[in-house]
């Protein structure tokens, strides 16, 4: 199969042996691959009712076909599990190199069962698949374990060819808030993935091999991949914004929209003085890094001028900076940016973690929960304490560690839940869905809890890319979210970044999926695909037991309108959307998948 | 004479031009250890090395450089395919490989995928 390498290596942990096996054609033209086909194999071997920490929980790493190839921004490699933090599907999107790798080390996927007696590394070498008893990296940060792994190779070449995926000492301690990290990129959306690779010791995965990937039409492929690299660089936003700035240019936008959530999501606007780009220029050295194959470059480090950062280098992201930055009060870039440092090293989501904390400070602000119960003076807009908080939540027990459980069990526990801004108990990427209609209805009706990257609608709504749609406004949102469901879906079992979306159309790809995988799709057909991945993942959530009760978003949004900035006076307008969206979807008004849309989706409940 | 200007400041890490070296050697095939290119890293830092000709002997000497206060190998930036480092000879034939400025002029494969203007062609 052009694209793939087709070989599936499946590994026991309770008994110590793996398996080779092969991927089935007829599954992938149903399911595409990466996140689709993860997805779908999870499905069949895992029941939605399974405890996530149990051994019979699965873990999938999954690359796209097209990662690997040379296909822009193909990097992606999906971890699909059930989540310890929402109880319904995780799927963690790991970027970097590693996906890359994963591939040239001769495997598409890595399936993981059980649980070993002891911490282990998996490492898939040249050929050579082992269980590394993996005692002394047990406790280390991700960046510690990768750099000893890598000593221990004892050879300069090899080690620089390894590529590791990592879960930190919040994995190890099965905080739900934990995520897979490899090689300081964080992945996003799947908070709980960490700890489920926790529960089974599973302390890293590492890959390297010199395995060769085919493409169908080398020649075609080279051509539509030189357009494409020219469409990015004549788009704005991919060509100057990204490349200078990351997604942190989104700061400044979010912020004159009313968009960008300030403590807890109750107050918006604020002076961009500290955080804008102009501060992140002045704050930092910003030099960027790029994941495999992807011409923007959107992630920034900073490794020279700083003391602090000092080889450790991560710029702070928009995600960075609104969640555990303005969301939490701080607006101090340099505390953002250790504290997002400080989620890469010890494995935890930053958008999780930072929900948390916000949760947390707001509770203290109640006077519900005192400094002095938590050992921590943590409030509103203490950068400090707020840094002292995640390291304590991953290392320490006590109340810090409460504090790990999540946002929504720590408002819970003081009687509370309305503190607690999340979605299916993952706490919400930093958009207020009051002054973004379209990514709340997303917010409320994703798969995998409110995460922006599963349907980018700013893309348009925001930055009116593709077409001028007002915020606001909530005619259109409903067909607008599904589209980019559905496009994501695509995107993400193709194993590519969506990002690039804002400089690029999604037609603009099919030619490069053509030409890579010697098919003849065109775009409507991939997005029909989208919308059975988008289905199927809807299936299992609803037998792990969510409904149309779960597509909410907390009250806050409904009830209490923005209180000062341009979005003054909005509510999210969820009522009005949820309906519509369930129509588009071929969804009762229960939101349960009709059996019409399924049989022409080819799925079965 | 046109000569490929490396400026390993502005390399992002991405390995886009190993991949565009390989597709362009090896008909529709992606490897990057079939590449002519490869980027050597060291933590967040990038050093593109393009392959020199031949040896059949590794040097007696060995040699530091000091980049920025930090140490390396010299073997590390050398660009010659010598018995003793692996990312010059071709996985699968194991035949040494080197660069042979490839591609449809003006630019060699991986200049032109190269977005960052790490690699670039100039005259002189
Ligand atoms: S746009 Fe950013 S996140 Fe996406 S592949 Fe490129 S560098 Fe990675
Ligand atoms: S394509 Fe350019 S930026 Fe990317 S790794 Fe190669 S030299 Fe560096």
């Amino acid at each position: 199969m052009n694209g793939w390498i087709g070989r599936c290596l499946r590994v026991n942990l309770t008994e110590g042996k793996h398996s080779i096996e092969k991927i089935e054609p007829d599954l992938v033209e149903r399911f595409l691959g990466g996140r689709g086909l993860g997805v779908k194999i999870f499905m069949d071997e895992v029941a939605p009712q399974t405890d996530p920490l149990a051994p019979d929980n699965k873990l999938i790493f999954i690359s796209g076909p097209l990662v690997g190839t040379g296909a822009i921004t193909g990097a992606s490699c999906n971890v699909i599990t059930k989540s310890s933090l929402t109880g319904a599907l995780a799927c963690a999107k790991m970027r970097g190199h590693f996906g890359a790798e994963l591939k040239f080390a001769g495997f598409d996927m890595v399936i993981i069962e059980g649980k070993a007696e002891g911490p282990v590394i998996l490492s898939i070498m040249d050929d050579r698949v082992k269980l590394v008893p993996a005692l002394e990296y047990w406790g280390r940060s991700t960046v510690d374990t990768e750099q000893l792994f890598k000593d221990n190779l004892n050879d300069q070449w090899i080690s620089r060819e390894t590529f590791m995926a990592t879960i930190g000492p919040a994995g190890e301690r099965l905080l739900p808030l934990a995520n897979v990290v490899n090689d300081r990129f964080l992945s996003v959306g799947g908070a709980g993935v960490g700890a489920v690779m926790g529960s089974k010791n599973l302390k890293a995965i590492a890959v390297k091999g010199q395995h060769s990937l085919q493409v169908a039409d080398g020649n075609r492929f080279v051509q539509v991949i030189n357009t494409l690299i020219n469409k990015l660089n004549s788009a704005p936003l991919t060509s100057q914004s990204m490349s200078q700035w990351g997604t942190a240019f989104l700061v400044g936008l979010c912020n004159q929209k009313g968009i960008l959530p300030q403590d807890n999501f109750s107050k918006g606007t604020l002076s961009l003085k500290n955080i804008g780009t102009e501060a992140l220029n002045s704050a930092f050295v910003l030099r960027s890094r790029s994941c495999f194959a992807c011409p923007v470059g959107c992630i920034k480090k900073t490794d020279f001028k700083h003391s602090a950062y000092e080889g450790r280098g991560m710029v702070p992201t928009y995600l960075a900076i609104g969640s555990l930055g303005v969301n939490c009060g701080v607006n101090d870039l340099e505390v953002i940016g250790m504290a997002n440092m400080l989620c890469a090293e010890m494995g935890l989501d930053p958008v999780a973690t930072g929900g948390t904390l916000a949760t947390a400070m707001e509770l203290v602000a109640q006077k519900a929960l005192t400094p002095e119960e938590l050992k921590i003076d943590l409030r509103f807009g203490n950068g400090e304490a707020m840094l002292e908080a995640i390291r304590l939540m991953s290392t320490k027990g006590g109340h810090a560690k409460r504090l790990g459980q999540g946002g929504k069990a720590l408002a819970e526990s003081f009687e509370r839940p309305e503190v607690f801004m999340g979605v299916k108990g993952m706490p919400l990427a930093p958009f207020d869905p009051r002054a973004i209609q379209g990514l709340g209805l997303h917010f409320a009706t994703c798969n995998y809890g409110p995460h922006h990257l599963y349907g980018n609608t700013f893309i348009d709504e925001l930055l009116n890319v593709h077409e001028k749609i007002d915020p606001w406004d909530i005619e259109a949102k409903p067909q607008l979210v599904k589209e980019y469901q559905d496009t994501t879906a695509v995107m993400d079992s193709l194993g590519l970044c969506s990002w690039p979306l804002m400089g690029l159309k999604f037609k603009n790809y099919v030619p490069m999926v053509n030409s890579c995988l010697g098919t003849s799709y065109k775009a409507e057909d991939l997005l029909e695909l989208g919308e059975r991945i988008w289905n199927m993942e809807r299936l299992f959530n609803m037998e792990a037991g969510f409904d149309e009760t779960h597509d909410v978003l907390p009250d806050r949004f409904m009830k209490e309108p923005v209180t000062e900035g341009p979005a003054e006076g909005q509510v999210s307008r969820l009522q009005e959307m949820r309906p519509e969206y369930y129509r588009l979807r071929g969804w009762s008004d229960k939101g349960e998948p009709l059996p019409a849309t399924l049989s022409a989706l080819g799925l079965e409940k | 004479m046109a000569r490929i200007k490396i400026n390993h400041d502005k390399c992002t890490g991405c390995r886009h031009c190993e991949i565009a070296c390989s597709l362009n050697h090896v008909q529709d095939t992606a490897n990057p250890r079939r590449a002519r290119i490869r980027i050597m890293r060291d933590g967040n830092r990038y050093y593109p090395v393009i392959a020199g000709p031949f040896v059949d002997a590794a040097c007696t000497s060995k040699l530091f450089v000091e980049v920025d206060g930090h140490q390396y190998d010299m073997c590390g930036f050398c660009r010659a395919s010598c018995p003793e480092k692996p990312y010059f000879i071709e996985a699968e034939t194991g035949i040494p490989l080197k660069c042979d400025f490839c591609g449809i002029p003006p630019s060699p494969s991986c200049v032109r995928w190269c977005n960052s203007g790490a690699l670039e062609l100039v005259e002189d």
